[in-house]
C-alpha cells in the first residue's frame, strides 16, 4: 500500500464566471521513502495538488489518503494535529518568522508535539546539523543569506520527524548555485534519513534529483510520451 | 496573581518567546498602546474611588444607624444653630443611645477639593463614638487643652501637618495633639476640636449653640420611627428641626456634587470604552500585518484555537499591561494624595482599595480578551492557501 494515495482527486476554482479545474479526477500513489517531483506549466495545479496533499486546502472530489490517513474527511482542527506529526512542508519563499531566530523557527513545529524540553533541543540540533546551519542557530533570518534561510525552512520542516514532506518551488527564489546546493540537500535528506518526498519545481535540475518525475498539465498527468512532446 | 500567571502560561502554551518578540519587534506601538491603556484604567479607577467614596458616605452601617439633627430648612453649616441642651431632651426618646452635639466649622460651604471641616464635641464622646485610631500624638493631651485638635491623616497630608504644629485658619488657630486614620474614610478629613472651642472660638458667637446632634440608636429601632418622634419633641423648642438618618442627611447635603458624581462615573466607562478601541485597534493592526505568519504556524500545525489564544494573549498582555500599571499609579495617587472633595460641611474621601485594583485588574483582563476577540477569529479562520498565496 502506498504512503500517500490519491483517488479520483478534482479541485476547481470560480473566477468570476470562469470556472477553472487545476485538477481532474487525478490518481496518485507515492510509495514510502519515494522523492517525487512535479513540473508543468504554471497554473496547471502543481501548488494545488501540493496544498490538497497537506490538508491545507480541499478538494471538490476524491479521496486523500496519507499513511491511512483520509486527510479529506478531517476537521480544520484534526488537520493541523495531522500536519503537526505527519508532514512537513517547504515553502517558495521560507517564511521564516522574522521576530525568532534560526533555532527558534526550526523548534516551532517541536512545540507543538509532546516532547520534553531535552528530546526538543536534541532535535533541533539535529535538524540544524543536518541543513549544515547550526553555527548560524542563533542568528535572525534577516542576517541570513537567501540560501542559508532556505535551509533553516528545510530544517523546520523535518524537525518533527514527519512521514511526507512536501516542498513547493524550494529553489524558486534562489540563484543556479544555491539551488545546486538545495537539489543535494534535498537529495541526501531523501535517501540518508529515508523522507518521503514530493516536490514541485519549474527547474528541470532540481527535479532531477527526484526518484520520480511527473508532469501535470490542464488537471492531468502526462504520460512520459507526452511529457517528452510537451517538453 | 499566581492564577493569573497560571492562566497566561496555559494561554500560550509554549509560544511565549514568539508572542513577546513580536510585541517587541513593534515596541513603538506597544509602547503607545500600553501608555493609551493605562492612562484611561488610571481615570477609570480615580473616577471609580470618588463612586466608592460616595457609596461608603451614604450607604455604610454609620449612615443607616445615626441620626442627624439640624436646623429646619438649613444646608451650610454656619447656619444651623440649634440650642445645646436639645441633647436632653433627644436623650429621653425611646430608642436613643446616645447624643453627642456637634459645633461644625468649615472654611467653604461650596464645593471645594480643600475643604477644612472642624468638628467641634466632647473628647470623650469622639474617643467613644468614633473609629479612631492614632498614629502620632496622644488622647491626653488632646482632652487636657481646650484649643488642641487632631486631625484626620488625608488633612495632615494635604496641609503637611504633624503633632505639636499649630495650624490656623480664619479665626481659629488650634494646636495639634494628634493625627488619626479611621475605618471610615471621609472622618480622615476632619479636624476635631473640643466643643468649647468652637464655641467660644473669636467671631464665631456660639456659646450654648450647635450646628447639630448626631444621635446613635439601639440597634433594633425603626430610624425613621425615632427621627419623626425627635422632631415632634423639639417642636415646641425655640428652633425647628429636620431629622434624618446620617447617610440620606450626607446625601442631600452632598446633592448637587452626587449628580457630578453620577456623570463622572459615565467618563470611566467612556475611558473603558477607548482602552477597548485602542487595544482591538492595536491588535487588528498587529494582525493583518501578520496574516501570512499565523497561516504559515497553522501549516506547520498549530491549531486554529492556539492561533486565537497566540492573538489574545497579546491583546491580555497590551491590556493588563497597561491596566495594571494604570490601576497601580492611581492607588498610589490615591494614598499619597489624600484627596477628598466637599460641599457644606460634608466630604467624600477618595481612598485606594483592594477592591479598586481587584477591578482595574478584572476590568483590563475583561477588555483585553474582548478587544481580542475579533483579530483573534481572523487569523484562526483565515483560508491558509489565500494568506500564503497574497501576503
Amino acid at each position: 500500500m502506498a504512503l500517500v494515495e490519491l483517488r479520483g482527486v478534482t479541485k476547481r476554482f470560480s473566477k468570476g464566471d470562469e470556472v477553472i479545474t487545476p485538477l481532474d479526477q487525478v490518481d496518485l500513489d507515492i510509495e514510502a521513502g519515494e522523492f517525487l517531483s512535479l513540473m508543468g506549466p504554471s497554473g496547471t495545479g502543481k501548488s494545488t495538488l501540493l496544498n490538497l496533499v497537506s490538508g491545507i486546502d480541499r478538494p471538490e472530489a476524491g479521496t486523500i489518503v496519507v499513511d491511512g490517513t483520509e486527510v479529506t474527511g478531517l476537521s480544520r482542527s484534526k488537520l493541523a494535529d495531522w500536519r503537526a506529526v505527519n508532514l512537513g512542508y517547504i515553502f517558495q519563499t521560507h517564511n521564516l518568522l522574522p521576530v525568532l531566530t534560526a533555532y527558534e523557527n526550526v523548534e516551532l513545529p517541536t512545540l507543538l508535539l509532546k516532547l520534553s524540553s531535552t528530546q526538543r533541543r536534541q532535535r533541533v540540533e539535529l535538524a540544524l546539523e543536518a541543513v549544515g546551519l547550526s553555527d548560524r542557530a542563533h542568528y535572525y533570518p534577516r542576517q541570513l543569506s537567501g540560501g542559508q534561510e532556505q535551509r533553516v525552512g528545510i530544517a523546520r520542516a523535518i524537525v518533527a520527524h514527519p512521514k511526507v514532506v512536501v516542498a513547493d518551488e524550494p529553489t524558486g527564489s534562489l540563484d543556479v548555485e544555491t539551488s545546486a546546493q538545495i537539489q543535494i540537500l534535498l537529495q541526501r535528506l531523501n535517501t540518508e534519513l529515508n523522507i518521503t518526498m514530493l516536490m514541485v519545481t519549474h527547474d528541470r535540475d532540481v527535479a532531477s534529483a527526484a526518484s520520480r518525475r511527473l508532469t501535470l498539465d490542464r488537471g492531468k498527468f502526462l504520460t512520459a510520451a507526452e511529457t517528452v512532446t510537451a517538453g | 496573581m499566581v492564577h493569573l500567571v497560571l492562566y497566561f502560561k496555559e494561554l500560550i502554551d509554549n509560544m511565549t518567546t514568539y508572542v513577546l518578540k513580536t510585541l517587541w519587534r513593534h515596541r513603538t506601538r506597544t509602547l503607545l498602546t500600553v501608555t493609551g491603556a493605562a492612562v484611561a484604567m488610571f481615570v477609570f479607577c480615580f473616577v471609580s474611588s470618588v463612586q466608592a467614596g460616595l457609596q461608603r458616605l451614604t450607604a455604610g452601617a454609620d449612615a443607616n444607624q445615626t441620626l442627624i439633627v439640624f436646623q429646619e430648612n438649613r444646608f451650610c453649616p454656619t447656619t444651623s444653630r440649634l440650642p445645646e441642651d436639645y441633647a436632653r431632651q433627644i436623650q429621653k426618646v425611646p430608642g436613643v443611645r446616645d447624643v453627642m452635639p456637634i459645633q461644625v466649622w468649615t472654611n467653604n460651604c461650596r464645593a471645594s477639593l480643600d475643604i477644612v471641616v472642624f468638628n467641634g464635641a466632647a473628647p470623650e464622646m469622639i474617643q467613644n463614638t468614633r473609629p479612631l485610631k492614632l498614629i502620632d500624638g496622644d488622647w491626653q493631651a488632646f482632652t487636657a487643652q481646650r484649643d488642641a485638635a487632631i486631625i484626620g491623616r488625608n488633612v495632615a497630608q494635604r496641609r503637611g501637618l504633624a503633632a505639636g504644629d499649630t495650624f490656623s485658619i480664619g479665626e481659629l488657630s488650634v494646636q495639634i495633639a494628634g493625627v488619626f486614620s479611621s475605618s471610615i474614610p471621609s472622618e480622615e478629613n476632619l479636624i476635631y476640636t473640643s466643643l468649647e472651642y468652637l464655641q467660644y472660638a473669636p467671631g464665631l458667637d456660639a456659646a450654648g449653640v450647635v450646628t447639630q446632634h448626631e444621635v446613635r440608636l439601639e440597634s433594633d429601632v425603626d430610624p425613621d420611627r425615632v427621627a419623626k418622634e425627635i422632631d415632634q419633641v423639639l417642636r415646641a423648642g425655640a428652633v425647628a428641626t429636620k431629622t434624618r438618618r446620617k447617610g440620606a442627611f450626607q446625601a442631600n447635603t452632598l446633592s448637587d456634587l452626587i449628580d457630578l458624581i453620577r456623570f463622572a462615573h459615565w467618563l470611566g466607562y467612556a475611558c473603558v470604552g477607548l482602552v477597548l478601541s485602542l487595544v482591538a485597534t492595536t491588535t487588528v493592526m498587529s494582525v493583518q500585518d501578520r496574516i501570512k505568519e499565523y497561516a504559515v504556524l497553522q501549516t506547520i500545525g498549530l491549531r486554529p484555537l492556539r492561533t486565537m489564544r497566540l492573538v489574545l494573549a497579546e491583546s491580555l498582555l497590551l491590556c493588563v499591561t497597561g491596566g495594571v500599571v494604570g490601576t497601580g499609579l492611581a492607588l498610589l495617587a490615591l494614598a499619597w494624595g489624600g484627596f477628598a472633595i466637599g460641599a457644606e460641611g460634608a466630604t467624600i474621601a477618595f481612598r485606594p482599595s483592594l477592591e479598586l485594583a481587584f477591578s482595574g485588574t478584572l476590568v483590563s483582563l475583561v477588555v483585553g480578551i474582548v478587544a481580542g476577540m475579533a483579530p483573534a477569529i481572523q487569523a484562526a479562520t483565515v483560508p491558509l492557501v489565500d494568506a500564503l498565496r497574497d501576503a
